[in-house]
């Protein structure tokens, strides 16, 4: 196994937070984390081990890791689904123990599984989720309205969400999280096995997102995708932060490496969590 | 309308769509207490009290012919079935199942018992399907209710041969106190069920408890499709979405509970089967109804929580089902069970079920007599929800 590479100033180790705010032109962290353990109970590693890292307000920020390194946990922990059993995470300056309903009012959880209920249309389960998640009358059904519009849904409102193709699956799991108008998104892998156009509407999708002034946490294993769309990007692995920075940044690191330059995010990717395979 | 209610209507959406489920929950007990109900109708009136339906033809239609219908129509056990026609109609009718006996009291009946010579003897015909021993039941009542009136004919004619009144010869009420009211070891004869008081609350319970087959895989696959972590991201507490499983699912069980009671009520006789009675007691009843369904939905709720998958789910469930069902009297009345198999049934929440059924459709029970069957099924259905909070609650620590 050759040696990770050392990314300063902007490679977090465990334990250590890197604070934006100190560094030039850098935004107030949206998400601040904190030396954050976790460890599922039948679990010989645990999933996190003093995870660190913040998250720029405003950031389109890309989370990496190979399968296992803790990033769905940590989008768990960050959502409330999980309670961490030490460490601190706080979400626009508030502490998420403490104000767990309010972070999770300001933000959307959009899972990697395709997260709704395949025997109700497509408006149905829109409606449904933004009852629950407490809007209703008029505002509901203009919300729903909205994600039908923004996801391109609205030829397929009345349609069976089991009847629907991967890529209006993936587009209806995506709208369901828009309902609330979140401040911060958390994706986890939004992209999986869809066909190219489709993939290409929610990256597009993501990017109007995050213009529209949303902080979005992105997490993908295609790293061209990500290279793509983040500005800013995270590496995890065995449930640390081993690499966080400016995309742009960490590329021209990367570049300089001594073991030869790093030609794009996968390679310098692979360079940092190695080769060996992880499942 | 606040969560809940959007989570409860979510569940009736998809269930309203998912027929399978709808086929085990409905059609799965109507099939099996139709079936069950007249299949075993002559083998639980053997265990039971007895209801021998008879017709009879009066060919003499004098007062010892009338004194003799008169008595066997008071006898609880005997049921009159009024038909019209001759003996050959009357025949083809027992041939047919509209009655099972024929009582033919032939003309010139009571004259002959007033001569005490040439007797026309009474004839009893009974149909095919008739056990020997309710034959012999029935012909022996026949023939002391026969007896008694030809003794009080004789004993008249006597009176009248001394120029008595009626001081003379036996008192007639004398005889029935010549042998005390029998009474049973043990289990009374009204605790036993005809076959279909035992046939639909048995299938009834049982397709209560078969919610947890739909429940426990919706709640997996939820579980397994990220809706629960989807949910409880937008902040929707888990008591919440327990409830929003347990409140739909009840009502399942309620629709479950008026269709099968209909189905006791006015199909089962419709096919010729005994109607179902159901006591007198509908604040029992509908106690007993809500009870079992609080019990078999969070039992299901239970399993839910412990299945890893759809598969495990429906195994665990429909293994734990069927034991609870055969030990619990659903599927052989448990008083026909040996007495330590009995006591093993004693354990099931089914057995509980039934036994709060029975006191109501059966003995006439109220509240209070149907409350330790209640209370169990309530402390039952609270430690399975129980551990069901706590397991899934569990699933949100390290």
């Amino acid at each position: 196994m050759g040696r990770r590479p050392t990314l300063s100033p902007l490679v977090a180790g465990a334990g250590s937070v890197l604070s934006w705010a100190s560094l030039p032109g850098a935004r107030r962290p949206l998400i601040h984390v904190e030396n954050l353990r976790f460890s599922y109970p039948s679990a010989s590693a645990p999933a996190l081990d003093g995870l660190s890292l913040e998250v720029p307000t405003g950031s389109l920020y890309g989370l990496l890791g190979p399968n296992g390194s803790g990033k769905t946990t940590f989008l768990s922990l960050l959502s409330g689904i999980l309670k961490p059993p030490s460490g601190a995470i706080q979400v626009d300056g508030m502490d998420l123990s403490l104000h767990l309903a309010d972070v999770q009012a300001r933000s959307a959880l959009v899972p990697q599984e395709l997260a709704f209920y395949p025997s109700l249309s497509v408006r149905e389960n829109l409606e449904f989720f933004a009852g629950v998640g407490g809007l209703s009358g008029a505002e509901a059904a203009s919300r729903v309205d909205e994600a039908l519009r923004l996801a391109a849904l609205l030829p397929n409102a009345g349609q069976r969400a089991e009847r629907c193709s991967g890529g209006l699956k993936r587009r209806l799991n995506i709208a369901i999280g828009l309902l609330r108008r979140p401040r911060l998104l958390l994706l986890d892998e939004p992209t999986v096995g869809i066909d190219p156009q489709s993939r290409h509407f929610i990256l597009q999708s993501v990017r109007e997102i995050h213009a529209a002034g949303r902080t979005v946490v992105y997490t993908s294993h295609y790293m061209d995708e990500v290279q793509d769309l983040c500005d800013t990007v995270g590496v995890m692995d065995r449930g640390r932060l081993i690499a966080q920075g400016r995309m742009e940044t960490l590329l021209a690191q990367g570049r300089g490496q001594s073991e030869g330059p790093v030609r794009n995010l996968e390679e310098l990717f692979l360079r940092l969590t190695q080769t060996t395979l992880r499942d | 309308m606040g969560p809940l209610l959007y989570l409860v209507r979510k569940e009736w959406l998809l269930l309203r769509r998912d027929w399978h489920a709808l086929g085990l929950l409905f059609l799965m007990p109507t099939a099996f207490i139709l079936i069950m109900s007249l299949a075993l109708q002559g083998l639980f009136a053997g265990h039971s009290r007895v209801t021998l339906s008879y017709t009879l033809l009066d060919g003499d239609k004098g007062p010892e012919s009338v004194e003799l219908a008169q008595s066997l129509a008071a006898h609880p056990e005997f049921r009159f079935e009024a038909a019209a026609g001759s003996e050959t109609d009357l025949r083809a009718g027992v041939r047919a199942g509209k009655a099972q006996f024929l009582v033919l009291l032939p003309a010139g009946f009571g004259r002959s018992l007033g001569r005490g010579k040439g007797l026309e003897p009474v004839r009893l015909v009974a149909a095919p399907s008739v056990d020997p021993t309710l034959m012999k039941l029935f012909d022996a009542t026949l023939r002391e209710d026969a007896a008694r009136v030809y003794v009080k004919v004789a004993m008249r004619a006597l009176d009248r041969a001394l120029g008595s009144s009626g001081s003379v010869g036996p008192n007639m009420d004398a005889m029935d106190s010549l042998v005390a009211a029998p009474e049973y070891e043990g289990s009374a004869p009204d605790s036993i069920p005809t076959s279909v008081q035992q046939n639909v609350p048995a299938w009834l319970i049982f397709a209560m408890f078969f919610i947890a087959i739909p429940l426990s895989n919706t709640w997996v696959q939820e579980r397994a499709q990220g809706t629960y972590a989807r949910l409880l991201s937008l902040g929707v507490p888990r008591w919440k979405l327990l409830l929003g499983k347990l409140l739909p699912y009840m009502s399942v069980n309620l629709v479950q509970a008026v269709l099968m009671l209909a189905v006791g009520l006015w199909l089962v006789p419709l096919l010729g089967g005994d109607a179902l009675t159901l006591g007198d007691a509908p604040a029992a009843l509908a106690v007993m109804v809500l009870a079992v369904s609080f019990a078999a939905v969070s039992y299901a709720l239970l399993v839910a929580n412990l299945a890893r998958s759809t598969e495990q789910a429906t195994l665990l469930t429909g293994v734990a089902n069927l034991f609870f069902a055969v030990l619990g009297g659903i599927m052989v009345p448990r008083f026909v069970m040996p007495p330590a198999l009995r006591a093993l049934g004693g354990l099931s929440p089914m057995a509980w079920s039934l036994e709060g059924f029975l006191e109501v459709f059966l003995r006439h029970g109220g509240l209070a007599q149907v409350a330790p069957s209640a209370l169990l099924l309530a402390g039952f259905g609270c430690l399975s929800l129980g551990v069901a909070a706590a397991l899934f609650r569990r699933q949100q620590r390290g």
